[in-house]
Parts: C-alpha cells; sequence; structure tokens
C-alpha cells in the first residue's frame, strides 16, 4: 500500500506546486494522475520518487516513510534518459549494479527479450527509435523488479501509433509481476486504457479535484461505448478542474483563492 | 505493428545520413587528398630550384631539408634533441594535466570550490604566459624546471577549463537517473560523471598537448643547449635556414603523431559518440 498523507510543496520561489495532497494506491493498483499544466503532477511524482523533498506531509509505503530514492520504487521519465556510452544491455543491468555479474547479464537478457529488443542487445542508444529508447527505458526500470513504478508522461514524446503499441505492451510488461503503476499524463485516452483510477488534479494550487473509477475489464476496447464514456467522465471533470469557481472536493469554494492569484 | 513498419526506414535514413558527409571516396582516398597540397607545393619548390629559377638560398628545397634531417640522424644529434624536446614537454604536459584536471574537478563538483578558486585562476589565465618566464627563471633558474613550469602553465589551463566546463554541462537529467538508482557519491563520479566528460576531456588534453608544443618552443628559445628550440635558435644564428626548417618538420611531426596517440587511446572508450561523419556511426 502507497499512502500520501496531505503532500504540499512549495518551490523556494514562493510557488505552491502542490497542497494537501492525499490519497492511498493499493498494491497492483494502476492510477493516473491527469490535469492541466502546473497542477503539480509532476511535482507529485518526483515527491513519491524520492528525487524531490516535499514541503510538508509524508509518503509512506508499506509502512516506510519514504525520503529518497528507494530500491522498491522505481521512475521512468519522459525521455528515455539512457545512458549514452552504455550499450543498450549495459544500461538494462545497470539498476542491478549490486548484482553479480552473471544473474545481471540473465536478467537483462531476459527483460530485453520481454521487450522484444533481443537483437538490440549491443546497439548503441543513439541507434534506437524514440519507441524502441523508451521500452528500454522501461526494462530497465523493471529489471530490480520494483514494488511500485513511476511514469513521468513516458509516451506522451512518441507518436500516435507508437504510444498505442507502447501502451498496450505496458499493461503486457505489469500482468507479470503486477507493481503498482502512477502514471502521470495529460492524454484522457492513455488515462482511460490504463488506469484502474484516474486522479484528475487542479492547478495553482495543485491538488486533487475529482477521482474517476474506471471498472472496465482489460483489455480496453479503445471504441466501445463504455470506454467512450469514461473518457467523456474524464474529460468533464478536467474541463471542471480548470474552472476555478467550481468548488473542490474538499466543498470549499476556490474563488476568493483564484481572485488571489 | 506500427514499429515494423517504421524501423527499416528509419535505419536505412542512419546509414544514408552518416556515410553522406564523407562523399563517394574510398577509405584511402581522404588522407591521400589531404596530403595532395603540401606534397603539390613540395614538389613545385623543388622543380623552382632545381631549373635555378630560385637560388633557394633562404627557403631551401625539400631535398635539402631532408638531408640536414638526415645528416642530424646520423650524427645522433637529432635524437640527444628530440629526446630532450620529448621529455620537456611530456613532464610539463604531466604536471599540468594534473593539477588541471584536480582542480577543474573541484572546481566543477563543489559549487564553494569554484567561487573560491574559480576567480583567481581566471585572473591567472589573462595572463600571457610567455610573460611568467623571467620570474620563473628568477624563482626556478635556467635549467630544466623553469622551462618545464613554463610548459605546464600552458598546459594546465585548457584542461583546467575541460574539466570544469564539463563536469558543470553534465546532463542533470542522466545525473537523476544515477540518483533513482541510489547510486552512492564514489558509483555517482565513476558510473555517471567520468563518462559523461570523458569526451570533453579528451578534447582538453588535446588542446592541452597542442600548448605544451607550442611552449616547449618558447622554453627552449629562452636558452637551452639541447633541444629542437635550441636547433630553430642555432639555425637562425649560423645561417642555416634548412636546419630551421628541418626541426620545424619535426615538430610538425612530433606534435601531430603525440596527438594522435591521445586520440588512438581514447576511441575506443567514445565508440559510443554520435559522430558527424563517421563512416562507421552506423555500424
Amino acid at each position: 500500500m502507497l499512502v500520501l498523507d496531505r503532500l504540499a510543496k512549495v518551490y523556494p520561489n514562493g510557488v505552491h506546486a502542490l497542497e494537501r495532497f492525499s490519497a492511498e494506491i493499493k498494491q497492483g493498483e494502476i492510477i493516473a494522475i491527469i490535469g492541466g499544466s502546473g497542477c503539480g503532477k509532476s511535482t507529485l511524482l518526483r515527491a513519491i520518487a524520492g528525487l524531490d523533498r516535499a514541503t510538508r506531509g509524508t509518503v509512506t509505503l508499506d509502512d516506510i516513510v519514504i525520503t529518497g530514492p528507494h530500491a522498491k520504487i522505481g521512475i521512468i521519465f519522459q525521455e528515455p534518459r539512457l545512458l549514452p556510452w552504455l550499450s543498450v544491455a549495459d544500461n538494462i543491468g545497470f539498476g542491478l549494479s549490486d548484482a553479480p555479474s552473471r544473474v545481471r547479464r540473465d536478467k537483462g537478457a531476459a527483460a530485453l527479450a520481454r521487450v522484444g529488443l533481443a537483437d538490440k542487445a549491443k546497439a548503441w542508444p543513439r541507434e534506437l527509435s524514440g519507441g524502441q529508447a523508451q521500452r528500454v527505458a522501461i526494462a530497465r526500470a523493471l529489471v530490480p523488479q520494483p514494488e511500485v513504478l513511476l511514469l513521468d508522461e513516458p509516451f506522451s514524446a512518441l507518436d500516435a501509433f507508437t504510444r498505442r503499441d507502447l501502451q498496450d505492451h505496458l499493461l503486457d510488461l505489469w500482468a507479470d509481476t503486477r507493481p503498482t503503476l502512477v502514471l502521470v499524463t495529460h492524454d484522457v485516452d492513455e488515462a482511460v486504457v490504463l488506469a484502474d483510477r484516474v486522479l484528475v488534479m487542479r492547478p495553482r494550487p495543485g491538488r486533487l479535484f475529482d477521482e474517476i473509477t474506471i471498472n472496465l475489464a482489460r483489455p480496453r476496447d479503445r471504441h466501445s461505448a463504455a470506454f467512450d464514456n469514461f473518457k467523456r467522465r474524464v474529460m468533464t471533470a478536467l474541463d471542471r478542474s480548470l474552472d476555478r469557481n467550481v468548488p473542490d472536493r474538499e466543498g470549499k469554494s476556490m474563488s476568493g483563492e483564484a481572485m488571489w492569484w | 505493428m506500427a514499429m515494423t513498419v517504421e524501423l527499416p526506414i528509419r535505419e536505412n535514413a542512419d546509414v544514408t545520413a552518416s556515410s553522406a558527409p564523407s562523399g563517394r571516396l574510398p577509405r584511402w582516398a581522404r588522407p591521400a587528398l589531404g596530403l595532395l597540397l603540401p606534397l603539390g607545393l613540395a614538389l613545385a619548390w623543388e622543380i623552382i630550384v632545381a631549373l635555378g629559377l630560385s637560388n633557394g638560398r633562404l627557403v631551401p628545397p625539400p631535398t635539402k631539408v631532408f638531408a640536414t634531417i638526415a645528416e642530424l640522424a646520423r650524427s645522433g644529434e637529432l635524437a640527444r634533441h628530440i629526446t630532450a624536446t620529448l621529455t620537456r614537454v611530456l613532464a610539463g604536459f604531466g604536471f599540468g594535466v594534473i593539477a588541471g584536471t584536480l582542480l577543474g574537478a573541484v572546481s566543477g563538483y563543489w559549487g564553494l570550490a569554484r567561487r573560491l578558486l574559480d576567480p583567481t585562476v581566471q585572473a591567472l589565465r589573462a595572463i600571457p604566459s610567455i610573460a611568467w618566464v623571467p620570474l620563473f627563471i628568477l624563482w626556478l633558474g635556467i635549467f630544466e624546471t623553469s622551462k618545464v613550469a613554463l610548459i605546464a602553465v600552458g598546459v594546465f589551463f585548457p584542461v583546467y577549463l575541460g574539466v570544469m566546463g564539463a563536469i558543470l554541462s553534465v546532463d542533470r537529467k542522466i545525473v537523476e537517473v544515477g540518483r533513482a538508482f541510489r547510486l552512492s557519491g564514489p558509483a555517482m563520479i565513476r558510473r555517471i560523471l567520468l563518462p559523461a566528460v570523458l569526451p570533453a576531456y579528451v578534447v582538453a588534453l588535446r588542446v592541452g598537448l597542442g600548448l605544451g608544443w607550442m611552449f616547449v618552443v618558447a622554453a627552449e628559445f629562452m636558452g637551452a643547449s639541447e633541444g629542437l628550440g635550441y636547433l630553430l635558435v642555432d639555425g637562425q644564428q649560423l645561417g642555416k635556414p634548412a636546419q630551421i626548417l628541418a626541426a620545424i618538420v619535426i615538430f610538425a611531426i612530433l606534435g601531430k603523431t603525440t596527438d594522435w596517440l591521445i586520440e588512438i587511446a581514447s576511441a575506443p572508450l567514445l565508440r559510443w559518440q554520435d559522430a558527424f561523419g563517421r563512416a562507421d556511426g552506423a555500424a
């Protein structure tokens, strides 16, 4: 269980990026966080990853308070961020540096085969296409078998076909060990395809606005009426989140603050 | 399924893109093309002198220069002068690289040290290094120490700047990957920072070495009884232009060879780089 308790982040320049964000995420659940720009969704993800400390509030994973990068939490960024001086195989092995080299090689080769790039083991990262590089990044993050995998708009830099391909592939990989996935996205389609729950955030200051449970069986048909229905609900919530006069979840009107801003 | 469609196209594009800048020339023809101009000029001058159109006294023809080199080599003089110069360059280069790397690394890695150290180093850098010569002679004497010190000063600055700049420009996003995988400080340096700064470091070493060769001439001008710089001064004082040109040719050969050695030594470590116009780039 991943517990976010009243997380808040104030940047040194006084910007309130995140305010009182709380959520409980069950092991193996897939959460999509969606919201307009400046709603603090990346800030939130970085706080969970332990890359940035929250100003207030705590992140707890199975009763361990997260204060820095943790072995059980992996992260995938918008860019693949492969190390250009390591071969594809060595990039995947990077997350296993503590393991003996034979274990690293075997696990790395298995992970590479799992993402369908076994023939690219000796290639340099620069020789990969955008989609291939992101597959390698996913494999690198999954190889240490994290309990929680954070994804910060992982497919937003890819073309539409590759994006769909990788979304389906991500679900495939998730089914292997069922880690908790927390995905930040601004793509409604992506959120509804992947998530068990969609958390909609509102900007300035970033806070939780709405929560939509997607109880559709997987694999989900992107063309079904039910799918469209959920997409519409998320879209409506997103529209409302950007309207400052709508009260948020705690029932307090934001209009006063909106005027102050 | 989309991937299988677009992939081959992309790879083909890579191949053509990386082989295009090298043109259609076969591998051996490229250095040959570069030699065409100097060899042509040398040959032309040789013919002009041979035909008596010029006496070649101030600008001796290539055959005379090479005869001088052969003569120096036979008498053992050449080996003595080359050894002296090479020793000075290597010693000065060594000290300069060590100091430049250490201080550059400290300044690049640690902000406080940079604010403390860098303004002074930058101020010292503004002084033309030759200006130190009188002081070095007073402090260190007229023999080897002052020469090596001058070369070391020349090598120090590009290496210092190169290392510091390279560390400062390491991609924060790549460093974050190291943090996400919980690398310790030393592991972060060894596995992220060192490989990331290596390309710029090699460039800094090559620039430093070039300056080292420049400064060895200045150092040998300030009074030496052996070395290629001594051959230059001696050739001027005794009116032997062939000897001057011989020394210059040997400087060129040594400078190019040592630079090439750095390039060869670093090549296996830099194979991952996306170099423009590299023929084996797509392999």
